[in-house]
């Protein structure tokens, strides 16, 4: 339990530092991002809506420090003031839209990526001496390494654009209607598979090989041998004896690989025109609409926060050695 | 009398010293062919990571155009004069691909060298020194590990408008270091209650001697992995800033390159090589540094090896087997 509570308090702290560091960006930089936002927004605006900007960024008066204090308090009461590119929706408004579709895209590729990962490790580390531990691997290594925007790119250019299999654009299908049905569902899952399936080939080999070292070294452990000896099958000895306990070094990986599937998620979404937070963050960024981009980062580290919470719950039921 | 033996002395000497230069580069020489021999994904990473270096190093002799001046009508297809055809805007893919490798690289490699300068000050100190100090590196350690990094190398750059590459070299080097700063500070842990390095510490020897001297050195093969991995990763950092368009839309780099071809909607109007160009060479460049990537830990983890040694382990096996009268 106290490991949580440990785990809790850092990432409250975490979190903390992200806003203190989203308030100060734009006091540090250079050049007023206010009269930069007004420029680029020249004849749109109306004082009202300057002011509500000024008021977001915590440009009133008073002390830094009070204002510090305010922005602490819009923060939590989740009152972003307006977006600059979609006014007068609110900030949060446009992101609560998106971040489902980000969230979908980020975890459902890392937990694909994980099954398929971990089980070609134990496979190739069990059989490491075979032509499968001996090719696989490498070619994992490589088409892995890919950049995200490139496989996304190769995978958007072959599979869409020349093969037309899959659709290239947008989460579902602009004439359906969200819902439960099956031609609704159907729909997402089609339009999911190209941006997802190149977040799983770039993931893939991060598993591949956390869990192919794992194994090799549990592979040497004398309970493997004995396990072997006593004449269990093979799949046995790999999955319930070896690949049980070699999984722990694994999930610890869990939690850098959350932030790095949500910035892949990002790059995959505007090469697929997919409608989340990466999508809407070029559009921010092209429009200089800060506090649209400052609030979407903000999301995202609360988002990548809670999912390494939630990795740490995953650890200690994994290994309840961890929370005494 | 005295005199001659004295030459003969130092004629020993010199010829103990060229044997032993000569003895360093066979050394150096068996060292570079124990890794290579029978570790095909080495040798291929190796020929094409050499092949993308000596492109870049010798761009001005191979490149057939100027880089940045209009050459030829727009989107022509890859033909005799355009090897790889040109762009919309009239410009040479080929030679545009050399030159963007110069940059790309440039970037990516210096990123790396700031973010592993970094992580190894940070991991070894950490590591190394314990208590307090060690408590609040790793904490900061761990807030960085926590944060996004690529979001927040775009708002970075997105506040700071559109960034050089300098820029962007130093935001990836300084946004890119947790991760190599964690391993390092836990290999260091692992080595830091070593005979070595206590006999090292009753010698009397200074701290900084210790980390430099006694520690660092073993920890070449964790900090040149960490340091390809950081290449890698902004190497794409890079081209991913540069579609966004972050980057400077006028260098020349891949990144740049990626940019226009998505502005000038390259794929759409079949213009397949200005897009595809640039990325088969990113996915080149980071597809084999991570070859070389997996074979360094297959040296510093030689359980991690497959092939001839695995041939060798399953013939001596065969033999005691034989021996035994299992088979």
């Amino acid at each position: 339990m106290s490991f949580l509570i440990r785990r809790l308090s850092f990432y409250f702290v975490a979190f903390f530092i992200a806003i203190s560091f989203n308030f100060l960006l734009p006091r540090l930089m250079p050049g007023d991002p206010i009269d930069a936002l007004f420029a680029a927004a020249q004849g749109k605006m109306d004082p009202a809506q300057m002011d509500a900007v000024r008021e977001m960024y915590g440009f009133m008066d008073g002390s830094p420090f009070e204002q510090y204090i305010a922005y602490i308090k819009s923060v939590f009461t989740l009152d972003l003031g307006p977006s600059v590119l979609m006014f007068p929706i609110n900030v949060t408004d446009v992101i609560g839209q998106a971040l489902p579709w980000t969230m979908f895209l980020a975890l459902g590729s890392l937990i694909v990526a994980l099954i398929i990962g971990v089980s070609i490790g134990t496979y190739a580390s069990y059989r490491r001496d075979g032509l499968f531990g001996q090719i696989v691997p490498p070619l994992l290594a490589f088409i892995s390494n890919f950049p995200y925007i490139v496989t996304a790119l190769l995978l958007f250019y072959f599979f869409g654009l020349q093969l037309e299999l899959l659709p290239l654009a947008y989460t579902y299908d602009p004439a359906l209607d969200p819902g439960f049905t099956m031609e609704f569902i159907g729909s997402v899952v089609k339009h999911a598979v190209l941006p997802m399936g190149s977040m799983i080939v770039v993931g893939i080999a991060t598993w591949v090989f956390n869990m192919r070292n794992a194994m090799i070294n549990v592979l040497g452990e004398d309970y493997v041998t004995m396990a072997e000896a006593k004449g269990l099958s093979s799949y046995r000895v790999m999955s319930r004896y070896a690949g049980r306990n070699a999984i722990l070094p694994v999930a610890t990986a869990i939690a850098m690989a959350i932030g790095f599937s949500f910035a892949g998620s990002i790059m995959t979404e505007v090469v697929f025109n997919y409608q989340g937070l990466g999508n809407i963050l070029l559009k921010g960024i092209v429009a200089r609409d800060y506090p649209l981009i400052q609030a979407i980062l903000l999301i995202l580290v609360s988002a990548v926060l809670t999912a390494n919470f939630i990795a740490d719950l995953l650890y200690v039921w994994l290994d309840p050695r961890i929370s005494k | 009398m005295n005199k001659l033996i004295d030459s003969i002395g130092s004629e020993d000497m010199s010829v103990q010293e060229s044997n032993k230069l000569v003895k360093k580069i066979k050394g150096v020489f068996s060292t570079i062919h124990a890794f290579f021999h029978g570790n095909p994904p080495a040798i291929i990473g190796g020929l094409l990571i050499t092949m993308v270096l000596l492109g870049a190093l010798m761009a001005p002799i191979l490149a057939s155009h100027n880089p940045n001046k209009r050459v030829a009508r727009p989107h022509i297809a890859p033909n005799a004069e355009h090897i790889l055809g040109t762009t919309r805007s009239g410009r040479d893919v080929y030679s545009q691909v050399l030159y963007g490798a110069r940059k790309s690289l440039t970037v990516a490699l210096s990123a790396g060298i700031i973010a592993m300068t970094l992580a190894v000050a940070v991991g070894v100190t950490s590591g190394y020194m314990g208590g307090k100090v060690d408590e609040w590196l790793n904490f900061l350690t761990n807030v960085f590990l926590v944060f996004p990094q690529l979001p927040l190398l775009i708002v970075l750059a997105a506040f700071l408008g559109q960034v050089g590459s300098l820029v962007i070299t130093i935001l990836l080097g300084v946004t890119s270091w947790p991760w190599g700063a964690r391993v390092i500070r836990s290999q260091t842990m692992a080595i830091r209650n070593k005979e070595f390095i206590i006999s090292a510490e009753v010698m009397g020897e200074s701290k900084l001697r210790i980390i430099l001297v006694e520690i660092l050195p073993n920890l070449v093969s964790i900090v040149f992995g960490g340091f390809l991995g950081t290449v890698i990763y902004a190497m794409g950092s890079e081209a991913g800033l540069g579609i966004l368009g972050l980057g400077d839309a006028t260098e020349v780099s891949w990144g740049s390159m990626l940019y226009w071809a998505q502005t000038s909607s390259a794929l759409y109007t079949g213009a397949w090589w200005e897009m595809i160009v640039p990325a088969a060479a990113l996915a080149v460049t980071g597809g084999s540094l991570a070859l070389i990537n997996m074979s360094i830990d297959q040296v510093s983890n030689p359980k991690l090896k497959t092939g001839p040694h695995m041939k060798l382990w399953k013939k001596l096996k065969k033999e005691a087997d034989q021996r035994r009268g299992l088979l």
